[in-house]
């Protein structure tokens, strides 16, 4: 089957806090960054990899209410921390091989909108951990 | 140093805390997710070394 479709099943965890009832998107790039190895004689461009540079997007909503999305990015501005993400929520506690958990260990929020005010509108964010180690967990 | 679970989002409220691998402790501390079990200490702080008296002057 080509698809997954995505419903109300994934779980996102950041610094242990759970904001998979903020969430609306979240991917996770693993990322080997390439290096060109081409050489005289060569006819095609060939690359190798060099660093890993992991990646994790995603949108949320913005809730300033006590233990929501505000306070639990607020202070990890500038600092480094964990994320997991999971394609179901039980994934994220008892990760399977139909249910992986991705963790970003170390992973640096460069960036929190602190506000984003649109009238008649649901207030949302997208923000970005980068860096860090990519570990995948299937049991 | 032991932490207890304060908010729902992190666990069950009450629990032990055992932070992983790249947990920032602080920020959860500081908006109050956990909080630490450690007791302050009861021994008074430590006073500021006295400065010799000063000359009385005449």
């Amino acid at each position: 089957m080509p698809t997954s479709t995505y419903l109300s099943n994934p779980g996102v965890q950041v610094n242990s806090i759970s904001l998979t009832d903020q969430c609306t998107s979240a991917t996770v790039t693993n990322t080997a960054e390439a290096l060109e190895s081409t050489a005289f004689g060569g006819t095609s461009r060939v690359y190798v990899a060099g660093l890993f540079n992991q990646e994790i997007t995603m949108d949320l909503y913005m809730s300033y209410a006590a233990s929501e999305t505000y306070a639990t990015l607020a202070a990890l501005v500038g600092t480094t921390t964990t994320v997991k993400v999971s394609n179901t929520v039980a994934g994220l506690t008892a990760p399977s091989p139909t249910e992986p958990c991705f963790t970003l260990t170390g992973c640096y929020l460069e960036a929190l909108p602190v506000i984003n005010a649109t009238m008649g509108e649901l207030s949302t964010i997208s923000i970005t951990f980068k860096g860090g180690v990519l570990t995948t967990a299937v049991a | 140093m032991k932490y207890t679970i304060v908010s729902d989002k992190v666990g069950t409220v009450g629990a032990e805390f055992v932070p992983g691998a790249g947990t920032n402790i602080e920020a959860l501390l500081l908006h109050g997710f956990i909080k630490s079990d450690e007791v302050p200490s009861d021994s008074p702080a430590p006073k500021s070394a006295k400065n010799k008296a000063q000359r009385k002057k005449d």
